[in-house]
């Protein structure tokens, strides 16, 4: 009998709403070979899958062949881990339930896993990030929409139904601004890119007072942090009003968790110190007493797409092998 | 063991006890959570906890000779508020007539000479709801206990207590509700505490009857508390009933915002607060669905607990004994 051969490869997928991008990588998160295409081409689910499908093949060829590829993990928004569907996704082209990884899997002949992009975020951290060796944390994505994920003694708390970590939709202020939800006054009305934009359009009606962000073509998370780099006092206001909501939220976020670190990631927390001094001052301040002090906040120093495709690529580690290649 | 000779016998009981500011309860208790003999006595006649340590082991000795003997008990658990399970030790009470750390699980053990664990209240009432309670075959829930000036809460995540990084987790109670609200024991201001809780309901009462120009019963009652305003609320006292809207509305609000972000198949709710039945937990059920985001709404199930509230917390420490590694002076 020969020695059995362990496959140290898996392909690792990050799908968003604009660009789907696929690698493939080792067991120490080492990228081979990674290639990226536009999602937004195929508005019919079957052809995604099929693209998709054969430039995982011709990648695979390329790169040491299907012998070496254990199995395929995928991250994308609103996909639910425990029935391996994308439910209902509000900004992609397809609609309703999407059985995604067992439709790729019966393309390509190996095991697919399937979660989203706020959980796969969080093993990307815990794999190869800043929450690596840790056993409880939150990894908390600032976008468009505000997710989150947090870990409970080493394994990621997915909730009943894998619906877990809607942090963006938990209510912070009473028949506060409106969310694309449906309700009142979600966090992420106040701190995702579209409710940082209203702060800064509200502060600008409120006064008369000079500010580099009149000047700005388009409003948006990164130009106004950009005007605080220039002192734009402002600026610093719409970011320390968005901080003081963050604030509020991870402090009651971590009154319930307990975590030792929270981590930032996404578009969002690239505006540094800016968001970050003013949302730490408000989360001491409205953490319970025995936390103050005692939990980090760590802005991300993984990249956003390496995080997501490493993500994906530790998910895959954690399906059961099935390959028809032997 | 024995090796060589008969088969092996396992202990088929344990011991829960249940510390509470006034009074400690210690059951004996069997595998299928059968309760054989109890007793009782004043925590508060004992400020000091070494004395309260050999009162203890002694009432637990004499009962447990009478139920059996030590041969036929595995362990000894505790429930305790401010109890930490990792360090085994109760942090820094504020309602217990012990200050500091106190690691009363290992001085308890140097007593009785068999294993000891200990958890907080919170915890130990989820433990008692998932082995003999409603949260029964569930994997991940909520168990929120409202009593005792207080509200506090245990996390399940896939079948499994999330305690936290430090042991604090599931301190809902202090979550902020409202910016520069009430102001709370902690320290703080607009802690959920400071609305649900008992102390919360008198408070909104007293707030209610000073601005409210309608007569009330509740303005002739000497003491205001949960099971007068229930019955004034049986009565049909306006005042009453809105007090209870109050409370139920900041309660839908505050596990909302939980359930959102775990995703629990249940909430279960349990303590005092649970007397008020319906004027409670209807406006609860509607700030609820409507804070709750759409994904689960409907999808969670709430539940008040079946358990006698007398009964729950030494099942749940002696549900937590069965889980203490085997360690015995006794053969």
């Amino acid at each position: 009998m020969e020695e059995q051969v362990i496959k140290d490869r898996v392909v690792g997928i990050d799908i968003s709403n604009t660009l789907t991008t696929y690698a493939i990588v080792d067991v120490r998160g080492n990228i081979y070979a990674e290639e990226s295409f536009d999602t937004s081409l195929y508005p019919d689910v079957n052809d995604f899958v099929a693209v998709l499908a054969e430039k995982i093949v011709t990648l695979v060829e390329a790169n040491g062949g299907y012998e070496t590829i254990r199995s395929i993990g995928m991250s994308a928004p609103s996909a639910n881990s425990i029935s391996g569907y994308i439910e209902n996704a509000a900004n992609l082209p397809w609609k309703g339930f999407v059985p995604l990884a067992v439709m790729l899997q019966e393309r390509i002949g190996l095991a697919v896993g399937l979660s989203n992009d706020a959980h796969v975020s969080a093993m990307g951290e815990y794999a190869f990030g800043s929450a690596h060796g840790m056993k409880d944390f939150i990894v908390v994505s600032l976008g468009t929409g505000i997710g989150s994920c947090f870990y409970s003694d080493r394994r990621e708390h997915v909730g009943h139904l894998g619906f877990a970590g809607e942090f963006g939709h938990t209510c912070v202020e009473d028949h506060g601004r409106s969310c694309g939800c449906g309700r009142q006054g979600c966090l992420e009305t106040y701190v995702g890119a579209k409710g940082i934009v209203k702060t800064a359009k509200e502060l600008m009606e409120a006064s008369d007072a000079p500010s580099l962000m009149r000047q700005l073509e388009k409003l948006s998370p990164r130009t106004i942090a950009e005007c605080c780099d220039q002192g734009d006092e402002m600026a610093i206001e719409v970011f320390r009003r968005t901080g003081y909501m963050l604030g509020i939220g991870l402090a009651n976020y971590a009154s319930i968790v307990d975590p030792e670190a929270i981590i930032l990631t996404g578009g969002i927390a690239q505006a540094g110190k800016w968001l970050v001094e003013p949302a730490r001052e408000s989360f001491e301040e409205h953490v319970f007493n025995n936390l103050r002090g005692k939990v980090k906040i760590i802005v991300s120093r993984m990249d956003n797409r390496e995080r997501d495709v490493l993500g994906a690529s530790a998910l895959a580690w954690s399906v059961p092998e099935y390959s028809l290649f032997k | 063991m024995s090796i060589g000779g008969e088969i092996d016998q396992i202990k088929t009981r344990v011991v829960g006890i249940d510390i509470r500011e006034v009074r400690t309860t210690i059951a004996v208790v069997n595998i299928r959570g059968e309760i054989i003999g109890q007793d009782y006595f004043r925590t508060s006649d004992y400020p000091v906890v070494a004395d309260y340590v050999i009162a203890l082991s002694e009432r637990v000795i004499a009962l447990v000779e009478e139920c059996g003997g030590f041969e036929s008990i595995r362990s000894v658990g505790i429930s305790a508020p401010s109890a930490n399970y990792l360090t085994g030790c109760i942090e820094n009470a504020a309602n217990m007539p012990w200050k500091g750390v106190i690691p009363l699980a290992t001085m308890l053990q140097d007593r009785l000479g068999i294993a000891v664990v200990l958890a907080n209240d919170a915890h130990i009432t989820a433990m008692s709801e998932k082995t003999y309670g409603s949260a029964r075959g569930m994997k991940d829930f909520v168990v929120v206990s409202i009593s005792h000036g207080g509200l506090g809460s245990c996390i399940f995540t896939n079948g499994l207590p999330h305690l936290g990084f430090n042991g604090f987790a599931g301190e809902v109670g202090h979550t902020c509700v409202e910016v520069n609200g009430r102001q709370c024991g902690c320290g703080r201001r607009g802690c959920l505490e400071t609305y649900v809780s008992d102390k919360g309901l008198v408070k909104t009462v007293e707030e209610l009857l000073a601005e409210s120009k309608e007569p009330s019963l509740l303005s002739s009652c000497e003491t205001i508390d949960i099971k007068t305003v229930v019955e004034c609320c049986d009565k049909g006292d306006k005042v009453a009933i809105e007090a209870f809207n109050k409370v139920g509305t900041m309660l839908g609000v505050g596990l909302a915002n939980y359930a959102s972000v775990l995703n629990p198949e249940s909430i279960i709710l349990t303590g005092d607060m649970m007397q008020a039945g319906k004027w409670l937990l209807r406006p609860m059920r509607a700030a609820f669905d409507e804070h709750v985001f759409r994904n689960i709404r409907g999808k969670v199930r709430i539940l008040v607990s079946i358990l006698k509230e007398g009964e729950r917390d030494v099942l749940g420490a002696s549900a937590l004994a069965w889980d203490a590694k085997e360690y015995s002076l006794f053969k």
